[in-house]
């Protein structure tokens, strides 16, 4: 790590300090929800089960228990949607983004290697996301027992680590498309729509058996299944999507140290 | 090529872009100490030039060395003795000047920043304000420190005084004067003739990619035309200067005179001095006039219009 680690962490800390009190803000008002939803739970679980599979999967299954009510609402709905948008985000900006907006130039007529450079800016990437898994998991910890959604600490984490790894994943497609084109635009928009592809086929998949092949190809399907909020961290799950994310950094790398820069 | 005092050594460099020329067959080199000027019409190809001897981009054929060692594979160290001005300069805009400063000294390391701060005082720039608040002349001057604050072996400008106004851009050729007493090497591009004749010892000419000629500045001026128009207080004495050494092109107007000179003005002057002369008028030569001067109206390679006035 150089100066170039910190200057990248300083520069984005407000935008950082702001997704932090959403995502803690969000977490809360879905935690303050939990009572009332649990009230009406047995209205809700009738309503569900007579909804198409496919349908039910994207909504998630049970709403009564805690773990269950915060895989629905939490870790599979508003939480990935979050992080896919900081992540991603964040992956098309760190080396495209610089490209296009022309100030790669003289960051690279410094001693600092383009390898360097793409070290600092994972390491940024990955502690910026890590920090905001922290919010999340100290949020729900805090502010989920008064409302009677407590689950164990350890699963609680399990499920943070989870949506944490799912993030590094698609943030490092992201990173290596806009390291192999140099568009920020364009890592933006194939990430989101292979994210918007994942999300749909690992729904689908388990209900419809001629999409059944797909299921893998989706980094979602090795995000909550097993569910880290019942049956804590999955290894090989977590193996997975490191593997994803380790992928995107070498093609990152291999690409970018090869390539014109764009005047 | 690449003696050891050869701070700068092209030899063959060539880039494509797909089947679009970027460069052809550049050689040249630059001595150390040397204040080498890149001179050409935008489009030429001196921005690839200087993108390639930066590692930027990757020559398609050919090669670039600066210290003697490679662009592409020795970049870090090569980098660490160079100042870079870009063509087109882009700086974070929400940053303050100091800020950005101070974060491209910690890349440097080793950086004395107290001559950063006299550098920014004697352009007149103000650290303090954010990059966006600034003008554009401002933020030149950013990159002007930029380059200059770590006391580089070699200084590699693209348009330098672009967007400078013509007080600020004396300072600038002050701080070039002394980094040239100081032993700096410059490679300097420009569009402009006159900037380069005030800086610059030797001076490549590049047009469409490749470079048409390297010459000393001395040489160039004396090929170069200039116009003078001389203003009479009665009718212009046209034949007493048709006849001088250099003139040509001899036009008459009234009381005013209008004559193409090639070389020292000298003669002209004294001519003119036995005549009462109202005002006199010299225009800097274009580079279409360089280009007249070395390749005649007809040069051999096909003609690309610069924009230089």
């Amino acid at each position: 790590m150089s100066g170039l680690f910190t200057k990248t962490l300083r520069d984005q800390r407000r935008a950082l300090i702001g997704w932090g009190i959403g995502l803690a803000a969000v977490a809360a008002m879905y935690a303050a929800f939990y009572p009332s939803i649990k009230d009406s739970a047995s209205d809700f679980d009738t309503y569900l089960q007579n909804l198409p599979d496919a349908i039910r999967n994207i909504i998630g299954g049970d709403f009564t228990t805690p773990a269950g009510y915060l895989r629905s609402e939490t870790f599979s709905s508003l939480g990935p949607i979050l992080f896919l948008v900081f992540a991603v985000g964040a992956g098309a900006r760190a080396i495209a983004g610089e490209e296009e907006d022309g100030t790669l130039d003289l960051l690279l007529s410094t001693p600092i290697r383009r390898r360097q450079l793409l070290i600092d800016k994972i390491g940024a990437m990955v502690v910026t996301a890590t920090a905001l898994a922290a919010v999340l998991f100290v949020t729900l910890w805090i502010v989920g027992p008064p409302f009677d959604l407590t689950v164990p600490a350890i699963d609680l984490g399990a499920a943070c680590l989870m949506l944490l790894l799912v993030g590094l994943a698609f943030g490092a497609i992201a990173l290596a498309i806009g390291c192999a084109t140099g568009h920020r635009g364009l890592a933006l928009g194939v990430t989101g729509a292979y994210a918007v592809f994942s999300f749909v086929i690992n729904a689908l998949a388990p209900s419809v058996d001629a999409l059944g092949w797909l299921r893998p190809l989706s980094p979602f399907r090795w995000y909550l299944d097993p569910d880290p909020l019942v049956s804590g961290i999955a290894w090989a799950n977590v193996l997975v999507l490191l593997g994803i994310a380790a992928a995107g950094y070498v093609v990152a790398w291999l690409t970018f140290d090869r390539r014109d820069l764009a005047a | 090529m690449g003696t050891p005092d050869c701070v700068i050594s092209a030899d063959r460099l060539t880039k494509f872009y797909g089947h679009d020329r970027g460069i052809e067959d550049l050689t040249f080199s630059v001595g150390a100490g040397e204040v080498f000027g890149f001179l050409g019409p935008n489009g030429a190809g001196k921005t690839t030039t200087i993108r390639t001897m930066l590692d930027f981009i990757r020559p398609t054929s050919g090669a670039v060395r600066l210290f003697g060692l490679d662009a592409h594979h020795r970049g870090p160290e090569i980098h660490a003795r160079v100042g870079y001005l870009p063509g087109e300069l882009s700086l974070y805009e929400r940053l303050t000047g100091e800020r950005y400063l101070r974060d491209f000294a910690a890349f440097r390391g080793g950086v004395d920043f107290a001559y950063a701060q006299d550098l920014a005082v004697r352009l007149g720039l103000d650290l303090a304000k954010r990059i966006k608040d600034l003008s554009h002349g401002n933020k030149q001057k950013v990159g002007l420190v930029q380059a200059f604050m770590h006391r580089p072996d070699l200084l590699i400008m693209d348009e330098p005084t672009q967007g400078l106004d013509p007080l600020v851009q004396q300072t600038f050729y002050g701080i070039l004067d002394e980094e040239r007493e100081r032993g700096t090497t410059v490679f300097l591009s420009s569009h402009v003739m006159p900037e380069v004749e005030r800086v610059c010892d030797r001076v490549g000419i590049i047009r469409e990619g490749r470079l048409a000629t390297v010459s000393d500045i001395g040489d160039l001026k004396a090929r170069v035309r200039r116009r003078i128009e001389l203003h009479f207080d009665g009718p212009a004495p046209r034949a007493a200067f048709e006849g001088l050494s250099g003139v040509r092109d001899v036009r008459t107007h009234g009381d005013e005179l209008s004559l193409a000179i090639e070389g020292s003005v000298d003669p002209v002057i004294k001519e003119a001095a036995r005549h009462t002369v109202v005002n006199v008028e010299t225009h800097e030569p274009s580079l279409e006039d360089l280009f007249l001067a070395y390749f005649g109206p007809n040069g051999e390679a096909p003609h690309d219009r610069g924009d230089a006035p």
